[in-house]
């Protein structure tokens, strides 16, 4: 990587004028982990925008969290309002995600725009509904991000800055799990349920499985067969079991299909469990 | 080439570098040679250093990204004649080995123990666990991190 | 004693403690150009034509060299005192690549940019040849020969790629099973695993005022650099100066020529000072690793429980070259056997093969690892067939003090080996101390459950050796300053396992000082005496050996000195804090005045003195391990929960330091265990040559490991001390596995053991 000019930017509009202007020899940088491990040979200009005012997390009138996209992973570990949203859900899914110098530069706008089929974020994510913000040449857009995926996404964010991720208000209990070989590690497997609980039946369900090698995918076959049900100990493990039957699953270096298939069940279960036993106030 | 300031170890710097350079770059050839290499990939944190008080991999940080920040090294927490109270209890302890993820280690140790001033076992293990030791086993780096901690709270700190 | 035994602060604590350059790329070296390795894409190949005119003329670009402008002499790149037990196999440039990563050709240029540029520009054209890539296959007839070249010499059969052969037998193998009550055979394997030192390989060559070559590495075993550099470029051995400065781990991947030859032959041809060093990718490529094996154990016993009938049968892969190949896969066998050494039938026999893969080496155990692996896994299936708990199995077998086996007369280092009789042991301490910390009795058996998790304990128990015996050297000066302190002046090398502190208490607790009154300079083959070199678990009882005796030479001289001072016969003289002390009359003279008068005032002598040492034998230390684990049924992941490491090295001279020797080799043998393993694609090339897909133990992978020493006396060490550096690391496979059995049920024979593996035997089971 032959960088030949380093910017720094002092707003979204200076940050996407120049990222155009490089005409696809530009990369925007937050934290620069991605960037700076696999930089492509062909970036010469890095265009900083930590200091773009993209900044800051805070609760909306409707109680939902609106993070900004260059907020790092440990600042939302470390903040308030995540550990006051969802009992606490996202602080839950930070630590699981690298290490703690490695959270102290990555940013979940770089964690959204890079989208790794391994990663954490991006299933924690999708099953919270997040809808992301970015700012194009045109104009300004929004996307429920599993939408989003769908789409050509790389070439959209060659072409965009990230501004915010927003997560609706839930009401009701998420729960993340997460296999891998030691602390540090990327998933082998990982998923992210959450239930919403009224007059003791199952009033909303959302189940996303990741790291399978593939990106996190939502298995809404099996909420549909949580909906309108008691979620009792046999029915989260029949959705565990009809998960693994839903999920799409592949080798990779570090697990292979089988064995993914034989596990995505008790992964399933025990975060419905743990999100059924926090609605019911028990966690 | 560009130039930056930053503060580097209470020492305000201005320095020339190129655009792409890895902050683990600039601060060795500005003579912190406690700043490591052992993977240029952000996983072995022998490059850890301290930015703005937080724990970052210098390789895998511009070196630009130091502008209008503070950078603190191992060079900037103790010397021989002036050791930092963690610099004396990793010796206390014997977490030393062969000394090549100290510097990284002490630095990690120190922010921990800035906001958490008890830790438990776990928690230091926890807060360390981004800086691997093939040496050690871990368990005299525990050791001095308690060691540390349970002295800071007797006031012996800085 | 007043230094031996203490956990004193290691000499060169200060400067790691401050992250002073102390290390070997922390000089800036002015002029200095960079040096770099092209290597070969291919697992197997001839290279027909390497043309670099383009990368020459590329501005900035210094040398190119490849097999056309270098000498052609067969050397080996182990670092073992001469005669080296390893084929001369290897070239500086072949004309032939025997792995992917292997050496085609080195640049030296002004800067990494340009030298990464030239590399690029070095034009190559392979022949492709059908490549070896399962050991299993290596002696298949019709086999492709890996080493086929006239000029390799000490290869046991080249052209069935055999690098080297054992068979050693005691008794009669079929008698002994034929007369055993029980029978157990089992298989384990090893597969490739690496040392991973948090500082890759790094050297700086350059030529002095004098022109004198210079190496600075990070090396185990200085002057093998020196005398193999030597050989390889064709250069006298006087010219060549070996540094060693402080390295950042070795685990034997530093016991190795690795890439002083290659920096040295351009730092000559440029003269300039060039630095070299290995990327993360490249020590996982082209570095060492552990030599993968499979070792399968058959083992008869009479019901009582004696074990009759021992045979180990060993497939070692050595990778493309052959280096450590025949020591390796003998101390399988000669590390392992004797501990159960009243079975009067032993066979023991195996190769290890060249396969067109990476190339294995010296890894903390040297073979020992891999034996015990598939040895204790036999025992704990011997104890189950018969009925006993594997603890009172071990109990009843296993060596003790004032006995031998017949193992230490037939296996040598590559050749014969010495009968010797064991002076200390305290396994059977070891043993029940241990069962009594992990809680034996209460947890065997039991299955505890919690959540998802089962719990079981498991034990394994090893030896290795303290030095080679007859054949390793160390020598030692010890010079006294005018004001009454001492440098030590050692070639034994400190990889950070705090040997430069263990020998400044040996000679401080002679002379009569505190360790600070000593000040050690080390592995400097211009001004340290000769040491062959950190491995074997030598420094302590070889080196340590030499210094005891430099420093009682040393006293001798103080005492007569302190004799004319103070009038009293040297007999009846001593050395005590920091003075020459009559026992007689209590008079005494410090020995600052001592030094003095002996430099400036009369009969003017500088007490100094120089010793070496070769030992006579190899005195085992001995350890027993317990693992309890929990192991998730559902998923396949195994923790460790308790790990209990218990071990007699004799007198630990710097407990702290023995103890560091011992959590850090079971940690790293937990690594193995659990996570660690090199993938090879199918052309022979690493899958995951990085730390982000090779996993090695974080702080938070591993519980407190519980490591404890139970002193012995050893007659024939100094101070009574053995060795450590090494049998820590023969624990963790066997004690997890059987630890797994008692948990779930299943056997494992194949680390790592992950989630994978674990749960696919779990289903199978059920």
């Amino acid at each position: 990587m032959a960088i030949r000019r380093y910017h720094y930017a002092r707003d979204v509009d200076e940050a996407l004028s120049l990222l155009l202007a490089y005409e696809g020899r530009g990369a925007l940088l937050a934290g620069g982990v991605d960037l700076a491990r696999g930089p492509g040979t062909d970036v010469e200009g890095l265009i900083d925008i930590t200091a773009a005012g993209l900044g800051g997390i805070s609760r909306d009138a409707k109680k939902g969290l609106v993070i900004g996209a260059t907020v790092t992973l440990e600042e939302i570990r470390t903040s308030r309002e995540a550990r006051d949203y969802l009992g606490g859900f996202l602080t839950e899914v930070m630590r699981h995600v690298a290490t703690l110098p490695l959270r102290c530069m990555a940013t979940l706008g770089g964690a959204v725009v890079s989208a790794h089929p391994w990663a954490d974020i991006p299933t924690a994510l999708i099953a919270l509904g997040a809808e992301v913000a970015w700012r194009n040449e045109e104009r300004e857009e929004r996307a429920p991000l599993e939408e989003l995926y769908r789409r050509p996404f790389r070439a959209i964010f060659r072409r965009a800055v990230l501004t915010e991720v927003r997560l609706p208000a839930w009401g009701g209990a998420f729960a993340f799990e997460k296999v891998s070989r030691n602390a540090g590690d990327i998933a082998l497997l990982n998923c992210a349920c959450g239930l919403g609980v009224k007059d003791g039946k199952v009033a909303w369900a959302r189940v996303a499985v990741g790291a399978t090698p593939y990106r996190a995918a939502r298995l809404t076959g099996v909420e549909e067969l949580l909906v309108g049900e008691s979620p009792s100990a046999e029915l989260l493990a029949e959705a565990g079991r009809k998960a693994a039957a839903e999920a799409k699953v592949g080798d990779d270096l570090r697990a292979s299909a089988e064995w993914r298939r034989a596990v995505i069940p008790a992964l399933v279960r025990r975060a419905l469990e743990r999100a059924a036993r926090e609605v019911k106030g028990d966690a | 080439m560009m130039k930056v300031y930053f503060e580097l170890n209470g020492e305000q710097k201005y320095v020339e570098i190129k655009p792409g350079e890895r902050l683990l770059d600039l601060l060795r050839r500005l003579g912190m040679k406690s700043v490591k290499e052992g993977c240029r990939t952000g996983e072995c944190g022998s490059c850890t250093v301290l930015l703005d008080g937080r724990p970052v991999r210098s390789c895998l940080t511009f070196a630009a990204k130091a502008k209008g920040h503070r950078i603190t090294t191992l060079e900037g927490l103790g010397s021989p004649e002036d050791l930092h109270p963690l610099q004396e209890a990793f010796l206390e302890t014997g977490a030393i080995q062969c000394g090549f993820c100290t510097p990284g280690m002490i630095l990690v140790a120190y922010h921990l123990l800035s906001h958490n001033p008890d830790p438990t076992p776990e928690e230091v293990r926890e807060a360390i666990s981004g800086n691997l030791c093939r040496c050690t086993g871990y368990a005299k780096i525990v050791d001095a991190v308690l060691l540390a901690a349970e002295r800071k709270r007797k006031g012996d700190w800085r | 004693m007043k230094v031996v035994g203490k956990s004193v602060r290691k000499v060169d604590g200060i400067p790691l403690a401050t992250g002073q350059p102390v290390f070997t790329l922390d000089v800036d070296l002015p002029g200095a150009a960079v040096g770099k390795v092209l290597r070969s894409p291919y697992a197997h190949a001839e290279i027909v034509r390497i043309d670099t005119k383009k990368a020459e003329e590329l501005p900035g670009v210094l040398c190119i060299l490849h097999h056309g402008n270098v000498p052609r002499t067969p050397y080996t790149t182990a670092g073992q005192g001469w005669p080296e037990p390893s084929p001369y196999d290897t070239f500086l440039f072949d004309k032939k690549v025997r792995f992917v990563g292997d050496r085609v050709a080195a640049v030296a240029a002004i800067s990494e940019e340009i030298a990464d540029e030239a590399l690029r520009l070095i034009e190559v054209e392979y022949r492709e040849l059908p490549a070896v890539l399962d050991p299993e296959e290596a002696t298949a007839p019709g086999a492709p020969v890996i080493h086929d070249e006239e000029d390799a010499r000490g290869i046991h059969d080249p052209q069935r790629n055999i690098a080297a052969a054992i068979d050693i037998r005691v008794g009669d193998i079929e008698r002994g099973f034929s007369e055993s009550d029980v029978v157990v055979e089992t298989t384990c394997e090893f597969p490739y695993v690496q040392h991973v030192p948090l500082e890759p390989h790094c050297v700086v060559a350059y030529l002095d005022e004098e022109d004198r070559l210079v190496i600075r590495s990070a090396t185990q075993v200085p002057f093998h650099v020196r005398r193999i550099v030597a050989r390889a470029l064709g250069l006298p051995l006087s010219r060549i100066r070996v540094v060693k400065p402080r390295i950042g781990g070795g685990f034997g991947t530093k016991q190795e020529i690795i890439l002083e030859d290659v920096a040295a032959a351009l730092a000559l041809r440029v003269r300039r000072p060039v630095v070299m060093k290995y990327t993360r990718a490249e020590e996982f490529t082209s570095a060492r690793t552990r030599h993968p094996m499979k070792v399968r154990v058959k083992l008869g016993a009479k019901k009582d429980g004696r074990i009759h009938a021992i045979e180990m049968d060993v497939l070692s892969n050595t990778g493309a070259y052959g280096t450590h190949s025949l020591t390796v896969l003998s101390n399988v066998g000669s590390k392992t056997l004797p501990l159960y050494n009243k079975a009067p039938h032993l066979w023991f026999h195996g190769k290890a093969v060249y396969t067109n893969l990476p190339v294995a080496g010296a890894y903390r155990g040297y073979g020992a690892t891999q034996g015990y692996f598939a040895l204790e896994v036999a025992i704990d299936e011997l104890a189950e067939k018969l009925g006993m708990d594997p603890l009172e199995l071990r109990l009843k077998n296993h060596i003790r003090a004032g006995e031998s086996s017949p193992i230490f007369e037939k296996i040598g280092e590559g050749r014969e080996g010495k009968a010797q009789v064991v002076k200390s042991c305290a396994l059977a301490e070891c043993i029940r101390e241990g069962a009594k910390r992990i809680g034996w009795y209460e947890k065997r058996g039991k299955h505890l459950w919690d959540g998802p998790w089962v719990h079981g304990v498991g034990m394994a128990v090893a030896m290795q050796g303290s030095g080679i015996t007859d054949i390793d050297m160390a020598a030692a000066t010890v010079v006294m300053n005018e004001d009454g302190t001492f440098r030590l002046l050692v070639g034994a090398t400190d990889l950070g396992t705090g040997s430069d502190t263990i020998l400044a208490q040996i000679a401080a607790e002679t002379l009569g000082v505190p360790v600070e009154a000593i000040s050690v300079y080390s592995s400097d083959t211009d001004f340290t005496p000769f040491d062959t070199g950190a491995y074997a678990s030598s420094t302590t009882y070889v080196s340590g050996g030499a210094v005891l005796r430099a420093a009682r030479e040393v006293k001798r001289r103080i005492l007569e000195v302190g004799a004319a001072i103070l009038g009293d016969p040297p007999e009846d003289l001593d050395l005590a804090e920091s003075y020459v002390v009559s026992k007689k009359t209590g008079k005494r003279v410090p020995l600052s005045e001592v030094g003095h008068r002996a430099m400036y005032v009369t009969d003017q002598k500088h007490i100094i003195a120089t010793a070496s040492f070769v030992a006579p034998e190899s005195p085992p230390p001995f350890a027993a391990f317990f693992a309890e684990v929990a192991v998730d049924t559902e998923t396949g992941i195994v923790r460790v929960v308790r790990f209990v490491g218990v071990a007699d090295c004799g007198t630990p001279i710097n407990p702290a330091l023995a103890e560091g020797q011992l959590e850090g080799a079971i940690v790293q043998g937990i690594g193995h265990t659990l996570y660690e393993e090199m993938l090879i694609s199918s052309r022979g090339g690493v899958r995951n040559p990085s730390l982000f897909d090779y996993r090695i133990p974080t702080a938070a992978d591993v519980p407190e490991i519980e490591a404890v020493l139970i002193p012995t006396d050893e007659p024939t060490g100094p101070y009574g001390a053995k060795s450590i550096g090494e049998i820590g690391i023969n624990g963790p496979a066997p004690a997890i596995a059987n630890a797994i059995y008692d948990a779930v049920g299943v056997r494992l024979y194949r680390i790592p053991f992950t989630p994978e593996r674990v749960l696919r035997a779990l289903r199978t089971r059920s």
